[in-house]
C-alpha cells in the first residue's frame, strides 16, 4: 500500500499510550474471534487513531508502505526475468547467461529481508497508528492473511533453495528442476503480491453492497478480493516490477561497471547493464496498455472517481508523468546511442540519431503540455479561456497520442539500429526485407499521424476510438519488423565483435538517472493510486475523520516521494556494497575465456550479444 | 573510487531535487475534506452565495468538470440567466436543486450523463449553498435560509451541518420501487404499463432475465446489449451504481425480477 493511505493524529488518543492502543486492538481481534456478534462493539472500543512523532502518522504509513512497495517490486520483479535468463541459458547452451541469472538472484537475497523488515514495518504502524481500520480490515481478510503469511514462507524457502541448489543441480535433469524452482519462486510471489493488491485495491473500490453500514463480518471474503480494480492493479504491477527490477539491476551493473578494476569485469557489467536497460525499457512499451484498462476499470467503478485522477485536483500529475516518462524515453535511447559506440559499423547510423532525438524532444514537449486543468476565474481570465490560446492545440489527448506513439516507434528504431549496427546480412532477400521494415514504419506513422489530425474534427466519443487504432498500428509495425529482422539476420556475418566494456563512464550515470526516475514514478503513481480516494480509508464506505485527511498537492507529495527514494536508494547501496563483499565477482580468467570462445557469432539471442572483453577480443 | 561514489550520490541527489522542484514549482493543487459549515437560520444569500462559492471552488469537485468546456458546460456567469427556462413549471432554484441531486434528469444536449448526485458528499444546506452561488452566476439569487430544513437548525442560531457527507439521506428513505425508478428517470427510456416511453426495453416482461443480468444491465449498461435495442446502445447512464445506495439497487432488481 503506498501514498497517502490514511492520516493524522486523534486528539482522544494521547502521546505515549502506544501500549495501550495496541492492547485495545488486541483485545478488539480477540472479541471478533471469539463472537462476531460483539465485533462491532469490539470495533467501537478501539480507539480510531495514534500518534507518531514528528511525521505524524500519515507520514509514518506513507513511508513504511513506499518503501516497502519498492523492494516488494524488486524482489518480485527480478525472478521473473532472472528465470527467463536462465532459460535462455539452458536451452541455448550458453552459460554466460546462467551466470548472469545467478547473479540477478544473488541481489534478491539481501533486498528479501529488507522488504520482509519494511513489510513488519508497515503492519506494526497500521495496527497502532489505525488500530481502528486495521481491525476492519482483518475483520474481512484475516484468512487471506494467514494464507499470505504461509505463502511467505514457501516463497522464502524457495528462493533460497534456488539460489543455493545453483551449482549443485547445474546439469542435465537437475539443472531443469532448478530452473522449475525458478519458475514456482514466481508462482508464489505472484499469488502473494495477488494477495495484498486486494487489500489497498479494497479500499479504492469496495463492492458495491458494502456499505457505512456493513459490519465488516458479513462481507463476503471472495467478493471483497475479487474488487472492480484488483485485477487491473494485478497485472499493472506485473508489468511495472519488471520494468523497475530491470532499472534497478541496470543501476546496480553501472555501479559495478564504475567500480571494476579489471576489463573483464567492465565488459560484464558492461553488458549486465545492456541487458537491465533492455528488460526494463521493453517492459515499459507494455506498461501503458496496462494503464489504460486500470484507468477504465477506474472510471466503470466510479465516473467521479476517474474524473478526480485524470481532471481533478490531479490533472497535473498527469503532465509530471508525462515529463517523467520523456526523460526515460530519452535516457534510454541515449544509452543505446552511447552504446552504438562499442560495435563497429554503428557509424554509419550516426547521422540518424540527431532526427531521433527531435522526434522524442518534440514528443515530450507535446505530451508534457497541459491542457484540461482546474482553474480558478482568475487563472481563466489570465489565460484568455479555458485552454491557452496556442498550448490548449498541443494539450489534446489527439496530440498527446501521437506525440506518445512516434515516441514509441523512435525507440524501437533506436533498438533495430543497435542491433543491426555490427551484423551483416547474408540471405537474398535482405534489401527487399529492409524496404518492407522501412515501409511498415512509415504505414504505422501514417496511421498514427491521420488519426491524430483527425481526432481534432470529431467528437470526444469518437476520438477515443482512435487511440486503439494508433497503438495497434504500432504494435503491428514492431512485430512485423522484428519478425523481419529476426529472419533476416539470421547466420549473418559481424562487422566486428561488441567492445564490451569499452563505454564512456557518462553512460552508466545514464542506468542510475533511469533507475531513480522509474523510482520516483512508481512514488508518483502510488500516490496517485492511494490519492483519488481522497477522504476516505474505504472509498465511500469508511472516511477519514483524522485532522489530515485531506490529500496533500503535488509538491508536498513530491517531497514525500523523493524522502522515499532516498530510503531506498540509501538502503539498496548498502545491498549492493553486501553483494561485493558476499561474493568475488563471477566473471574471472575462466569466464573470459569462455566469452571469448563464444565470440560474436553467437549472439542472436533474445536479448543481445554477451561481453567479449575488449582486450581479450583483441579490437 | 571516492570521487565516482560522489559523482553517483550527486547524480542521483540531483535527479531527485530536479524532479521535487518541478513538482512544487506547478499550481498547487490540494483535495479538501468537505467540512462541517455553520449556516444561521438568519443566513443572508450572500452569505450562502460565498459558503457555495467555496463549495464549487473546492470540497464540491465542480471544477473537475465545469468551466473546461470538454466535460460538462461552462456555468460561471450563465447558468443564473437560463436555469428559469430549462424546464416549465422549475423555478430556477428547483432545477438547479434537481440537477445537482438527481442529474441523470437533465442532461444538456452534447455531454455525457457522468454527473453524480452530490448527496453522496455533500449535506443538504451545502448544496442548497452550492445552488444560491449558481443563481448568482447571471441572474438572481432566491435561496434563502428557509429553504434549509429547519429540523437541522440548532438553537443557537447556527445549524450544525452533519459532517456524514449527505450520504444520500434523503433517497435511502425511499423503499417504492416503482418510485425508485420514478426519481431515477428510467421511464424516460423504459415503460411500465401506462407509464414511461419505449425507447429501451419494457420493464413488464423484464423479469424474464436473471437478477444477475439486471443487476449488471444497471450498473454497466454497455456490458450487454438487449436483442434489437443495438440502435440506442450506449445511451444508457453509466452512473446509477453511484447515485443508487446498496439496498435501493437491490429493491429494483427484486421488483424487475418479477415482471414477467
Amino acid at each position: 500500500m503506498s501514498g497517502p493511505l490514511m492520516s493524522g493524529r486523534l486528539p482522544r488518543v494521547r502521546r505515549g499510550r502506544p501500549i495501550r492502543v495496541a492492547g485495545a486492538l488486541a483485545a478488539a481481534l480477540l472479541l471478533l474471534a471469539a463472537d462476531p456478534g460483539l465485533a462491532q462493539d469490539a470495533l467501537a472500543l478501539t480507539p480510531e487513531y495514534g500518534r507518531f512523532p514528528l511525521i505524524g502518522a500519515r507520514g509514518a504509513i506513507w513511508i513504511a508502505a513506499q518503501v516497502h512497495l519498492m523492494f516488494a517490486a524488486f524482489v518480485l520483479g527480478v525472478p521473473m526475468f532472472a528465470v527467463v535468463v536462465e532459460a535462455v541459458g539452458m536451452f541455448g547452451g550458453d552459460r554466460r547467461y546462467d551466470r548472469l541469472a545467478k547473479e540477478f538472484t544473488r541481489l534478491l537475497l539481501i533486498a528479501y529481508s529488507a522488504t520482509a523488515i519494511w513489510g513488519a514495518a508497515l503492519v506494526f504502524a497500521l495496527a497502532t497508528l489505525y488500530p481502528r481500520f486495521w481491525a476492519y480490515l482483518t475483520a474481512i481478510f484475516a484468512p487471506s492473511m494467514w494464507i499470505y503469511a504461509g505463502l511467505f514462507f514457501l516463497e522464502s524457502f524457495t528462493l533460497y533453495l534456488y539460489y543455493y541448489g545453483w551449482e549443485r543441480w547445474k546439469e542435465g535433469i537437475g539443472k531443469k528442476m532448478h530452473w522449475g524452482l525458478g519458475i514456482l519462486l514466481n508462482v508464489w510471489g505472484t499469488i502473494v503480491m495477488f494477495i495484498a493488491n486486494s487489500w489497498l485495491t479494497y479500499m479504492m473500490s469496495p463492492p458495491a453492497d458494502v456499505t457505512a453500514d456493513t459490519a465488516p463480518q458479513t462481507v463476503r471474503l471472495w467478493s471483497a478480493i475479487a474488487n472492480a480494480t484488483w485485477m487491473p492493479i494485478n497485472i499493472h504491477r506485473l508489468i511495472a516490477n519488471v520494468v523497475f527490477g530491470g532499472a534497478i539491476v541496470g543501476a546496480y551493473a553501472a555501479y559495478r561497471f564504475l567500480a571494476a578494476r579489471t576489463d573483464e569485469e567492465r565488459a560484464h557489467y558492461d553488458w549486465m547493464g545492456y541487458i537491465g536497460n533492455f528488460i526494463a525499457i521493453g517492459a515499459l512499451i507494455v506498461l501503458p496498455f496496462a494503464g489504460y484498462y486500470l484507468g477504465r476499470e477506474i472510471y466503470e467503478f466510479n465516473q467521479q472517481m476517474g474524473i478526480t485522477m485524470m481532471g481533478g485536483f490531479m490533472s497535473w500529475l498527469w503532465i509530471i508523468q508525462a515529463f517523467l516518462i520523456g526523460i526515460l524515453f530519452l535516457t534510454g535511447n541515449y544509452y543505446l546511442w552511447v552504446g552504438m559506440g562499442r560495435i563497429p559499423g554503428a557509424e554509419r547510423f550516426t547521422p540518424y540519431i540527431k532526427w531521433l532525438l527531435i522526434v522524442l524532444v518534440i514528443g515530450t514537449i507535446v505530451w508534457a503540455t497541459p491542457h484540461t486543468m482546474i482553474a480558478n476565474r482568475r487563472e481563466i481570465a489570465a489565460m484568455g479561456g479555458t485552454h491557452h490560446p496556442f498550448l490548449g492545440v498541443l494539450g489534446v489527448m489527439s496530440a498527446k497520442n501521437t506525440a506518445v506513439n512516434f515516441m514509441i516507434l523512435t525507440t524501437f528504431l533506436s533498438f533495430l539500429l543497435y542491433r543491426r549496427a555490427n551484423k551483416q546480412p547474408v540471405i537474398g532477400w535482405a534489401r527487399t526485407g529492409t524496404l518492407v521494415q522501412g515501409a511498415a514504419f512509415a504505414l504505422a506513422g501514417g496511421i498514427v499521424l491521420f488519426y491524430g489530425i483527425y481526432g481534432y474534427f470529431v467528437s470526444a466519443i469518437v476520438r477515443i476510438g482512435f487511440s486503439v487504432y494508433q497503438v495497434l498500428a504500432v504494435l503491428a509495425c514492431i512485430l512485423v519488423v522484428i519478425t523481419l529482422d529476426v529472419l533476416m539476420l539470421r547466420g549473418a556475418t559481424s562487422r566486428g565483435a561488441i567492445r564490451w566494456g569499452q563505454m564512456p563512464a557518462r553512460s552508466q550515470y545514464a542506468l542510475f538517472i533511469l533507475a531513480v526516475t522509474f523510482t520516483w514514478l512508481m512514488g508518483l503513481m502510488g500516490f496517485a493510486r492511494s490519492g483519488i480516494r481522497q477522504h476516505w480509508h474505504v472509498f465511500e464506505v469508511i472516511r477519514d475523520t483524522s485532522p489530515q485527511a485531506f490529500t496533500p498537492a503535488l509538491g508536498p507529495a513530491a517531497t514525500m516521494i523523493s524522502v522515499c527514494v532516498l530510503i531506498f536508494f540509501g538502503i539498496v547501496a548498502f545491498i549492493f556494497w553486501l553483494g561485493g563483499l558476499a561474493e568475488k565477482p563471477i566473471v574471472g580468467p575462466a569466464a573470459v575465456g569462455t566469452a571469448v570462445d563464444l565470440g560474436p557469432a553467437a549472439t542472436s539471442v533474445a536479448v543481445g550479444p554477451g561481453p567479449a572483453p575488449s582486450a581479450a577480443a583483441g579490437d | 573510487m571516492l570521487r565516482t561514489n560522489l559523482k553517483i550520490l550527486f547524480t542521483v541527489i540531483g535527479t531527485l531535487a530536479v524532479y521535487t522542484a518541478v513538482a512544487n514549482m506547478i499550481p498547487q493543487v490540494q483535495s479538501e475534506v468537505p467540512e462541517e459549515t455553520a449556516i444561521g437560520a438568519d443566513a443572508t444569500p450572500e452569505q450562502l452565495v460565498a459558503i457555495g462559492q467555496e463549495l464549487y471552488e473546492g470540497a464540491g469537485g465542480c471544477t473537475a468538470c465545469h468551466g473546461l468546456g470538454t466535460r460538462a458546460p461552462d456555468l460561471l456567469g450563465v447558468i443564473g440567466q437560463v436555469c428559469g427556462d430549462r424546464r416549465e413549471g422549475l423555478e430556477c432554484k428547483e432545477y438547479i436543486l434537481q440537477s445537482l441531486t438527481e442529474p441523470s434528469s437533465f442532461v444538456v444536449e452534447g455531454f455525457q450523463p457522468i454527473m453524480p448526485d452530490l448527496r453522496r458528499t455533500l449535506s443538504e444546506p451545502q448544496i442548497w449553498a452550492l445552488v444560491a452561488f449558481l443563481q448568482s452566476q447571471g441572474g438572481q439569487v432566491t435561496v434563502t435560509a428557509a429553504d434549509i430544513p429547519r429540523a437541522e437548525v440548532t438553537a443557537a442560531g447556527g445549524q450544525a451541518i452533519g459532517d456524514d457527507g449527505g450520504a444520500a439521506a434523503a433517497d435511502a428513505a425511499v423503499t417504492d420501487p416503482v418510485e425508485l425508478l420514478r426519481t431515477n428517470a428510467c421511464f424516460a427510456c423504459h415503460q411500465l404499463g401506462e407509464e414511461g416511453v419505449a425507447l429501451g426495453p419494457a420493464f413488464e416482461t423484464i423479469g424474464t432475465r436473471d437478477a444477475e443480468y439486471i443487476r449488471r444491465s444497471i450498473l454497466l449498461p454497455n456490458a450487454d446489449t438487449a436483442q434489437g435495442f443495438e440502435t440506442v446502445a450506449g445511451t444508457m447512464p453509466a452512473n446509477f451504481g453511484d447515485q443508487l445506495t446498496a439496498a435501493q439497487l437491490e429493491t429494483i432488481v427484486r421488483f424487475l425480477s418479477s415482471q414477467r
